[in-house]
């Protein structure tokens, strides 16, 4: 870790990693054996320089416009300072691991990385009851968003990374069904939906738009 | 051999499909079958193994599923105790018999896919942190970290097949963790990014919790 940013490429803290890290350090880290598309990327900070697959970035910008929306999301209902009790302190929590996966992820990418979009949370970050049924569909989205893609996944040390947060994002999703009233686990298997599943649910939200603008009622809304 | 690597492939290949979501059981499993099929044909590589043996091979996976299946064993035998035996308060009960039917599930999807390589079922008495309602809620939070670290530990290991199923059941895992550590009044997601354990770190950990010796 350095500059208290969560670097991907070093989670590695059981030594579960610690050949794939090497391979990354050694000699760029090719797993296609196709011979898919390899493209040089300058990874992170430290020595690390990976070389991760085409596709593996797409799936990254995928996941890091997830990402960017969550952020954003919490970031507001912090910011607006209109939740109280439990929400407010989750919301400040997550908000923060949110941010830094935006972050994690932006460093993996460099200057592949997408920017970020517009939101307007058209309101949804004011209320307790508003901002908890937004959460735990933002949660369980994003759940079965990783566990959708997590499979296009070549290189393994970005895999084991999507997966660490994938889990995570699964936390919170329980985390903010309790607090909703909802049954955090509510079967015994989690399952994935697809890139158009996901975004035909994210379009539906009209969370987000084409540029800078919010029907909230107060100021200051998050824009990054 | 190869007829049984065979074998297994096919049995991980009833993963639970989206079409079975309400009704996990052993038949519905089965009727998932070819859509899974379907979509382990579509992968061609999940990633460079070198953590275990070699590259993800069926010889691999029956290995994996069988550390899976041990943690799944383990949460179904300290569950099913708690209940009995702790004097659960109405949440954790809600809690503890929510939590074991999944565990069930899993550890009859995980059996059922390795079959006769399924390894024998450890023997371990888990009374000493299921007498208490206070010991058994401490030990279940760390129990289901223990489960998390394991799935993600292990998913690079494995073939399409079994990443598949294994990634179905993990989110759970996490949720489970994260329901605990709420009731508990503790961080439900304490890191950023969940860390993966190796083998040994599973063992250790179960030990370490008095439930494996």
């Amino acid at each position: 870790m350095s500059d208290d940013r969560l670097n991907l490429l070093e989670l590695d803290v059981d030594g579960a990693l610690a050949e794939a890290h090497h391979g990354l350090t050694r000699a760029g880290f090719i797993v296609a054996a196709a011979g898919a598309a390899v493209a040089g990327l300058a990874a992170t900070t430290g020595e690390a320089r990976a070389a991760i697959p085409a596709s593996d970035q797409d799936v990254l910008n995928y996941a890091l416009v997830l990402e960017y929306l969550q952020a954003a999301f919490y970031t507001e209902a912090e910011r607006a300072k209109a939740l109280s009790g439990r929400p407010a302190a989750a919301a400040k929590v997550v908000g923060a691991v949110e941010r830094a996966h935006v972050q994690a992820f932006r460093d993996l990418l460099g200057k592949k990385a997408v920017g970020r979009p517009h939101f307007d949370f058209r309101g949804v970050t004011e209320s307790n009851e508003a901002f908890l049924k937004t959460a735990v569909a933002f949660e369980d989205l994003a759940v079965a968003a990783y566990k959708g893609q997590a499979r296009r996944i070549r290189s393994r040390a970005v895999l084991t990374s999507a997966l660490g947060i994938h889990t995570v994002e699964a936390r919170h999703a329980a985390w903010m069904r309790y607090l909703n009233g909802n049954l955090p686990a509510a079967d015994a298997y989690d399952l994935p939906r697809t890139r158009p599943q996901i975004n035909e649910i994210v379009a539906s939200t009209r969370f987000v738009v084409d540029r800078p603008q919010s029907a909230s009622k107060r100021t200051p809304r998050y824009t990054g | 051999m190869q007829g049984g690597n065979t074998l297994l492939h096919h049995r991980l290949a009833r993963a639970p499909d989206r079409d079975t979501i309400t009704t996990t059981r052993g038949d519905a499993l089965r009727t998932a079958a070819l859509a899974a099929g379907g979509a382990i044909a579509a992968v061609t590589a999940v990633g460079a193994a070198e953590r275990l043996n070699a590259a993800p091979s069926p010889e691999q996976d029956v290995q994996v599923l069988n550390l899976l299946l041990l943690v799944e064993r383990v949460e179904v035998a300290f569950y099913e105790a708690a209940i009995e035996n702790a004097g659960l308060t109405q949440e954790l009960q809600e809690y503890a018999e929510t939590v074991l039917s999944h565990e069930q599930e899993h550890v009859s999807y995980l059996e059922n896919a390795l079959g006769d390589k399924a390894a024998p079922a450890p023997q371990y008495d888990p009374s000493g942190v299921t007498g208490d309602p206070d010991v058994f809620a401490k030990t279940a939070a760390r129990l289901e970290d223990i489960a998390v670290g394991a799935y993600n530990g292990q998913a690079a290991n494995v073939t399409p097949g079994a990443f598949l199923a294994a990634a179905r059941i993990v989110s759970v895992e996490a949720r489970h963790a994260a329901w605990i550590r709420s009731i508990r009044d503790a961080d439900p997601a304490p890191d950023a990014v969940d860390v993966p354990y190796s083998e040994r770190r599973v063992m250790r950990e179960l030990r370490a919790i008095g439930l494996a010796s």
